[in-house]
């Protein structure tokens, strides 16, 4: 992790940005503040100066001989000096220490500075002549005013200091944070395009940008995998399914190459070979169908169909076989004269109808009942095929629909596996919704679309 | 297919790119009774048709070089030859089916195809073309076996047969080709009126159905099954 990357993180050019914003408003703040306090001690300083002065310049020459004379008692760092000089500038009277600037103004505040043991300090003061030709000097030391300031300048270089510092830890953690959370996720990315579809992307539960797209990403990849398991699932299957047949076929032929064998045999063993064959191109049709049906390619055949007429027309179509197996097959129609027809493929809707009566026959035993009902009410329409046969377990319901599943009674009757993949690509087609239910007993498949009954 | 054939021979054109498929399509013709002539590309095709007579053309949807399929079939039609023609396609889409016969196909067959439903269909054709039906046709026989097209009364042998609507529909589908094999296929097209994918035995218990009606009280049958996926009415010898 690079220092470079790390500020480059959104999250820390964002804390960075803040800082600055921050910081602009409050050197500006602490500036006028600054300013308007000093302005405010300077201009105390000025009036205490000018009020003595005028106070001792206009006091009885007694109570000012007094004062002079009391005060140095009263102010020993001499931070505030009294002195009371001679016409020509020589001290008479008040805080020792002091001077007579050298280049005087009288009744006028001023700045000057006066040495106080090794070092010059700066003063603010007036100088008064009195009537007697005196002069008086009042000053006040601005060392207190500087060391205030000092203070003050010192307390906002930490304030400032310490909210760099914050600034920068705040824009390091979440950089650090951030840069952690897209290398965790470069790291699942590489692993995910490597092969590993189990993989997601983190998720750290703050509903943040980036947790929102992995989220999409993580719903994406649930998509891609089970569409990867549906694909290796169809594989097997057909390797599976095909292995078979194609296994019985060569042995058959193997088998008569190997004997000398009659002309009937011959014969038997190419019939055999035919009906092997047959029987796995019909697989592989099914297979082909089952993809054109879920390219959508043929919606582009669609025509107004009537779902009712074509369930009636399969119901006829397996009358005979219901009949040979004593299955009462019914149909029935319950419809508020809303909407009949949907666009679609006639051929495929009897197709898909026909292998949902089918398989219903397939599954009832002998004096069961099928009925298929067709329904258009209350802004739904649809089909369902009710049998009275064992019924299909809820944990296989979906498992049903995919290619070559093949349910343990399943297995002990004729068929591909693929007659309900076929149902559910051409419900998928028209816009169907599929629904495998309990009819207690039996079971129901359901074909519908719009609002739910 | 030795127990039907076409009685006079019917010349037929196979017009079809990939070698052996087309030697595999003539052999069935010729077995089935057709005389048969082969043409590798489209404008070998094109030649064929125009300077001699076949009753049937059976034409490979996907053909090499700058005429494909449909553009053959264009072509046919716009010099004038009018022969049937039977599109064979590894396309199942329906679409493509549609573009086919609105070129002017009589038939299209997916691949891959069986060679029963092959000669089936091309004799279906090639009767359609040598004899229009006669408009004004009312009754219909095969042997003892008779009907009524206009009151939908079935008789054998004199003898009044109740039929289902449906099981009139495929009597009559099968009359019209008698001697003819018609297959599952055909019949769930134009019996049913449905396009059906995977091969189904429900046909067959129809069939069955209606032979039992039609073979009562001992006659020797007059529908019979066809090795591979067809079926024949036929008068008994």
């Amino acid at each position: 992790m690079r220092l470079t990357d790390l500020y480059r993180t959104t999250g820390s050019r964002l804390a960075l940005l803040f800082l600055v914003l921050l910081a602009v408003p409050s050197l500006v703040l602490f500036a006028y503040l600054y300013w308007q306090t000093t302005d405010y001690l300077r201009r105390g300083v000025d009036d205490w100066v000018s009020r003595e002065a005028s106070s001792i310049a206009n006091a009885a020459p007694t109570d000012r001989t007094r004062r002079l004379t009391v005060h140095p008692g009263l102010d020993p760092q001499s931070t505030r000096p009294f002195a009371l000089f001679d016409p020509r500038g020589a001290f008479l009277l008040g805080t020792e220490s002091s001077s007579l600037p050298s280049d005087p103004q009288f009744d006028a505040l001023f700045n000057f500075s006066q040495r106080r043991g090794k070092k010059q300090v700066p003063f603010r003061g007036m100088l008064r002549r009195l009537p007697s030709g005196e002069i008086l000097l009042v000053a006040q030391d601005l060392r207190e005013i500087d060391r205030f300031n000092d203070l003050w300048l010192a307390a906002m270089a930490w304030a400032g200091f310490v909210a760099l510092g914050v600034g920068l830890a705040a824009a390091t953690i979440t950089g650090t944070s951030a840069l952690r959370h897209t290398e965790d996720m470069t790291r699942a990315i590489e692993r995910i395009a490597g092969g590993d579809f189990a993989e997601r992307l983190p998720v750290r539960r703050n509903g943040d940008d980036l947790d929102r797209l992995s989220g999409i990403v993580n719903r994406m990849l649930d998509d891609i995998q089970r569409l990867m398991q549906e694909v290796k699932g169809v594989s097997d299957g057909i390797a599976h399914d095909l292995r078979t047949p194609l296994t019985r076929l060569l042995a058959g032929l193997e088998r008569v190459r190997r004997h000398q064998a009659s002309e009937a045999e011959y014969q038997q063993a190419i019939d055999d070979a035919i009906f092997e064959t047959q029987n796995i191109l019909r697989t592989f049709s099914a297979l082909l169908r089952i993809s054109e049906v879920e390219s959508g390619a043929r919606r582009a055949g669609f025509a107004s169909v009537d779902l009712a007429q074509i369930a009636a027309d399969a119901v006829e179509f397996y009358e005979p076989v219901a009949e040979a197996k004593n299955i009462a097959l019914t149909i029935e129609h319950a419809s508020d004269g809303a909407f009949r027809t949907l666009p679609g493929d006639p051929s495929l809707l009897f197709e898909a109808i026909g292998n949902l009566v089918d398989n219903a026959l397939k599954f009832t035993p002998e004096g069961g009942s099928v009925t298929v009902r067709s329904f258009a009410r209350n802004g739904s329409m649809g089909i369902a095929v009710t049998d009275s046969g064992a019924g299909i377990p809820v944990n296989e319901r979906e498992a049903v629909v995919q290619p070559f599943y093949r349910t343990e009674r399943g297995q002990r009757v004729p068929g591909s596996g693929l007659g309900l993949s076929l149902v559910a690509a051409v419900a998928r087609l028209h816009e169907l919704q599929m629904a495998i239910e309990d009819a207690a007993p039996g079971c129901r498949v359901v074909l519908q679309r719009g609002a739910v009954v | 297919m030795s127990d039907v054939t076409v009685r006079e021979s019917a010349r037929v054109l196979v017009v079809e790119d990939d070698a052996q498929t087309s030697a595999e399509i003539a052999s069935a013709l010729r077995d089935h009774g057709f005389e048969v002539d082969c043409a590798a590309d489209g404008r070998a095709g094109l030649a064929k048709a125009a300077s001699s007579s076949y009753e049937a053309i059976v034409l490979d949807r996907m053909l090499p070089g700058d005429l494909d399929g449909l553009s053959v079939l264009a072509a046919f039609r716009a010099v004038g030859v009018e022969t049937p023609v039977l599109i064979l396609s590894a396309l199942s889409a329906v679409d493509e089916r549609v573009r086919g016969l609105r070129a002017g196909g009589d038939d299209y067959l997916t691949k891959p195809f069986e060679f029963l439903e092959l000669t089936a269909r091309l004799e279906v054709l090639v009767r359609r073309s040598a004899a229009p039906q006669a408009a004004a046709e009312t009754r219909r026989s095969v042997g003892d076996l008779e009907v009524d097209l206009l009151t939908r009364e079935v008789r054998r042998g004199g003898k009044v047969i109740e039929l289902l609507p449906r099981e009139y529909k495929l009597l009559d589908y099968m009359m019209r080709h008698a001697d003819q094999v018609v297959t599952r296929t055909m019949l769930m097209e134009e019996v049913w009126g449905f396009r059906y994918g995977e091969r189904t035995n429900v046909i067959d218990v129809h069939v069955g159905k209606l032979r039992r009606k039609l073979d009562q009280d001992g006659k020797p049958s007059l529908i019979h099954t066809v090795r591979g996926s067809g079926y024949v009415l036929r008068a008994p010898h």
